[in-house]
């Protein structure tokens, strides 16, 4: 199946950071694509986006962000969706995709990716907001779903994997199905990831992201840091075969090792996702 | 009466970026099967304040090591409660440092405030000294030099660049006590580079970086000889200080 969007399955990519750039520029590796995270690209005229121009005129490029705030109910930010677009053009990016989630509210940004309300309210409040985002980029926008680790007592809520399949039919959007996110979150919150992946509507799913993770026994952090553990793993083998195919891209953003690891630690999802699409 | 989105989203913040109304958490947000409400909102708490003092500890990695890893971290979370981000992103939010701090940590600051500046500022290929000699001779007297905008020229009241150096030397050097210094701080490519300036250089390359006409400029070297003062000019063309010139 591939999905509604036409978007290309690009293979295994990197999240691109910083202590890789030299060696990128300089050593070329072959790398299918790359996943740069947006904000370190806007609100700078200088070194970041001269690195950028020289990794984007290389590699396929997809634009991820985390300061979009969706979820928020202030008004979006239509500096930030200039700025955005103009990147997005700037680098010839594939899609642009950000989280469900708000940052903050009354103005102020707390770099994070706080959790919604799972409520009609909220669905019906996002879903306009990301058909107005589409509009203004004038292309689908990919929503990841985010790691969680409270859920509101709203009255009303719905599972999370219930928002994210009405939210997408109701904007039109696409979806970045983060495995690891619903493996943190099903530890989290204390339900099984087979049911999130089973309500998952997989014509939309453009692209996976898999990431290591730091468990605290109680509850787990999202930390993007370490190898992804093979139950992980696993569960990008199991969606992306009920994707038909799909895009992977490996974040790695806490102790980062050279870009011969981090890499080699990406190409390990052939392993899951092989041509038969079975999991090992 | 149902709770808003908008109503949940300003207690959640507040609770998380101020500790506003914590004892709500338990009416608002569920038990998870092993932390309660209250140690499940701590995990956004907790990560609110740390990624924030690891951005400022990204932007002054010198003055963390003046003052000492608790002392800093006090510092940025005086910082943080006083600064909330209310950017995209963080590649200004560490600007106000210098105003959080005094004497020679102020000093020490605004010199690696510029650092973060001049990486964020756009980059232009640097003027040559064969590029002067297309001033018409009738225009030299006027002439005057464009300088990079990856550039900032610091006058300070510390040698903080002499600290910066030692501590990125490996040294351990001592907090030092008042003294007039004067740093030139600016990007050629993509490094970023430091340099020290006595009086005299000081009093031109502030004149030139400020489009002052070259004559003018050059001569507020005062009794320096000729040839110094040249080198001097020399040096600062190959660096990329500048970008063009114009004619008077």
């Amino acid at each position: 199946m591939a999905n509604r969007f036409g978007l290309p399955d690009l293979g295994v990519g990197l999240g691109l950071r910083t202590v890789h750039y030299t060696h990128i520029v300089e050593a070329q590796p072959e790398v299918d694509w790359f996943e740069i995270l947006s904000e370190n690209y806007m609100q700078t005229a200088g070194r970041p986006l001269e690195w950028l121009d020289a990794i984007a005129a290389r590699y396929p490029v997809v634009m991820h962000g985390v300061s979009l705030s969706i979820g928020s109910t202030d008004p979006l930010d239509r500096a930030y969706l200039t700025e955005l677009r103009a990147l997005r053009d700037r680098t010839k990016a594939r899609w642009v995709s950000d989280h469900l989630c708000w940052t903050g509210v009354s103005g102020k940004n707390t770099h994070d990716l706080l959790p919604m309300p799972y409520t009609e309210e909220a669905l019906h409040h996002v879903a306009a907001r990301v058909r107005a985002v589409q509009d203004f980029l004038g292309a689908p926008l990919a929503l990841e779903n985010p790691s969680t680790y409270v859920e509101f007592a709203t009255v009303g809520g719905m599972p999370e994997w219930e928002f994210m399949a009405r939210l997408a039919e109701e904007a039109d959007c696409a979806l970045l199905l983060d495995v690891n996110n619903v493996f943190v979150s099903a530890y989290n919150h204390g339900f099984d990831p087979r049911d999130y992946l089973a309500a998952v509507p997989f014509d939309r799913v453009v692209q996976m992201h898999v990431a290591g993770h730091t468990h605290h026994g109680t509850h787990i952090i999202d930390s993007h840091i370490g190898p992804v553990v093979d139950d992980v793993w696993r569960l990008l083998g199991d969606a992306w075969q009920r994707s038909g195919g799909t895009s992977v891209l490996l974040e790695w953003d806490a102790e980062i090792p050279s870009f011969e690891v981090t890499h080699a630690e990406a190409l390990r999802a052939k392993e899951f996702i092989g041509p038969s699409g079975g999991c090992p | 009466m149902p709770v808003t989105l908008r109503d949940e989203q300003l207690w959640f913040a507040g609770a998380v970026m101020t500790g506003a109304a914590l004892d709500e958490a338990d009416r608002r947000l569920t038990a998870g099967p092993r932390l309660g409400p209250r140690e499940r909102l701590d995990v956004y708490r907790r990560g609110y304040e740390s990624r924030l003092v690891e951005c400022l500890a990204d932007d002054y990695p010198i003055l963390k090591v003046a003052l000492g890893d608790g002392p800093f971290d006090s510092l940025c979370r005086a910082y943080i409660a006083r600064f909330p981000s209310v950017a995209p992103n963080l590649n200004a939010y560490g600007r106000h440092m210098p105003e959080m701090c005094g004497g020679f940590e102020a000093d020490l600051a605004r010199l690696e405030w510029a650092i973060v500046e001049v990486i964020h500022e756009p980059s232009r290929a640097p003027m040559t000294m064969e590029s002067l000699a297309t001033v018409p001779e009738e225009t030299w007297p006027g002439a005057h030099l464009v300088a990079s905008q990856a550039l900032r020229l610091l006058t300070l009241e510390y040698p903080a660049n002499d600290y910066f150096q030692a501590v990125r030397d490996g040294h351990a050097p001592a907090i030092p006590g008042p003294g007039a210094s004067a740093t030139v701080v600016y990007r050629s490519g993509l490094t970023v580079w430091r340099m020290g300036l006595t009086p005299p250089m000081r009093r031109v390359l502030a004149a030139l970086v400020a489009g002052e006409p070259l004559e003018a400029s050059l001569s507020l070297a005062e009794g320096e000889p000729p040839e110094q003062v040249t080198a001097w000019f020399r040096e600062w063309m190959s660096s990329g200080l500048f970008v063009a010139v114009e004619p008077g």
